[in-house]
């Protein structure tokens, strides 16, 4: 990807990091309608759209947030695609009806492709790292929580009025613990692949 | 859960360990793919809470706001649908009733009013020399219809013309002289083609004047479809029907 050229259209994923109102309205205008008409003949109504729309917002802003999302193609193509792919992907699910997609693979660039490839991945593991977060007990749940959003941990220390050491030693085993589901939730998938 | 190795790692990468546990750390990188990768899903897992916590208020801000822009955005296309319940569509009923009762006409047939246009004369245009046609037209003009009358008359002797013997009809029209009005476009239809549709017209409003809609509607029938006004003799077709 490196070689790849950022596309101008990246000001848009700046603007949503930025969480700029006037890029998040002229994204409402110019790109949002075709999403809410596709999904509307696609046996979704209005409310949909704007949920599966809310959804693929709030992903990119997570995205755009770790830095790694760069644009190498328009906005358009690479928003309306994503949608309509987690519009079919919902549907599939709430209904039994198996539902093909058909990708516009002809019109579609190979870099747009490989950067949808890219947010899906990320919202695959964000997706499942949030619901590993949830089994994890509620101690460690707070404490996490706490360690990653002072990070300081003398005072996460203090708040939990614990020692030192004790918060050290906990916040590496909750991590732990989460590292070992993931884990083994990877080696699933890679024996399930070969 | 293998706790040992996690606080190894946490170790590490708070670069707390000594030059020598380094040193053996790496090595066992290098040499055990198991711990490598575990180590590689520790590091991502650290990265995952750091965006999961450390964006979290800037996450809420944006999502707010995108809550606002969407209603805005969704709420404008779609106006908000109000269910009506029946005691209140039977209380809006009612008020459209009365408001219908103040002030709805209930004579639903066409006034000769909505279609009264007696235009205005330009004899003198033409050069007209006659006194009697440019008194005749000065009063036509200015809407004194009975005065124009007696000016057309005295007009006509010398100078009957089809656009003379119009404006008589029609300020005969005006002036509510049935008899005489239709005489004169009866003859104009007659002997002109080119005021043919023009004196059905008028002939069809002085039926309208009089309140008689069944001859008006049969006169209005007869008129061609190329007559200039046809739309408005389409409308009062409807009107009446």
């Amino acid at each position: 990807m490196g070689n790849n050229k950022i596309h101008p259209d990246q000001m848009y994923i700046e603007g949503l990091a930025a969480n700029d109102s006037a890029i998040i309205q002229s994204i409402y205008k110019k790109f949002v309608p075709k999403v809410v008409f596709f999904v509307m003949n696609n046996s979704g109504d209005k409310e949909q759209a704007q949920d599966i729309v809310q959804e693929v917002m709030i992903l990119l802003f997570n995205q755009a947030k770790t830095n790694t999302l760069k644009l190498t193609c328009p906005f358009d193509a690479y928003f309306f695609l994503l949608c309509k792919r987690k519009w079919l992907n919902e549907f599939k699910k709430t209904s039994n009806k198996g539902v093909t997609i058909h990708e516009d693979i002809v019109s579609m660039n190979e870099s747009a492709l490989d950067l949808i490839g890219q947010t899906e991945e990320f919202d695959e593991k964000q997706q499942l790292f949030d619901s590993m977060f949830q089994k994890l007990g509620e101690k460690c749940q707070e404490l996490l929580k706490l360690s990653f959003s002072i990070k300081s941990m003398e005072e996460v220390a203090e708040k939990l009025n614990v020692t030192y050491g004790y918060v050290r030693k906990k916040k590496s085993l909750c991590v732990g613990q989460l590292t070992q589901w993931i884990q083994e939730a990877k080696n699933f998938n890679s024996l399930k692949n070969n | 859960m293998n706790e040992e190795r996690y606080i190894l790692f946490d170790q590490y990468l708070q670069s707390e360990m000594t030059a020598a546990e380094k040193t053996d750390f790496e090595k066992q990188l290098a040499e055990d793919s198991e711990f490598a990768a575990e180590f590689e899903t520790f590091k991502a897992v650290e990265l995952q809470l750091q965006n999961k916590f450390g964006f979290e208020a800037e996450r809420e801000a944006f999502k707010e706001n995108l809550d606002q822009i969407a209603e805005k955005h969704f709420n404008k296309e779609k106006p908000k649908v109000v269910l009506m319940r029946p005691w209140y569509l039977a209380a809006a009923a009612s008020v459209v009733l009365l408001f219908g009762l103040f002030f709805f006409d209930y004579n639903q047939n066409p006034s000769f009013h909505d279609y009264n246009h007696p235009g205005q004369a330009h004899f003198t245009e033409r050069s007209t020399t006659d006194m009697h046609l440019l008194q005749a037209e000065k009063a036509f003009n200015s809407r004194k219809f009975k005065e124009a009358i007696l000016f057309f008359e005295m007009a006509l002797k010398d100078n009957k013309t089809p656009e003379v013997q119009y404006y008589y009809g029609v300020s005969l029209l005006e002036t509510s002289e049935y008899q005489k009005g239709e005489a004169v476009f009866n003859e104009l239809k007659a002997s002109s083609p080119i005021y043919k549709d023009k004196a059905l017209w008028n002939l069809a409003l002085m039926k309208l004047k009089q309140k008689d809609y069944k001859s008006c509607k049969q006169i209005l029938q007869t008129i061609s479809q190329d007559y200039e006004d046809y739309d408005e003799v389409q409308e009062l077709l409807d009107a009446l029907d």
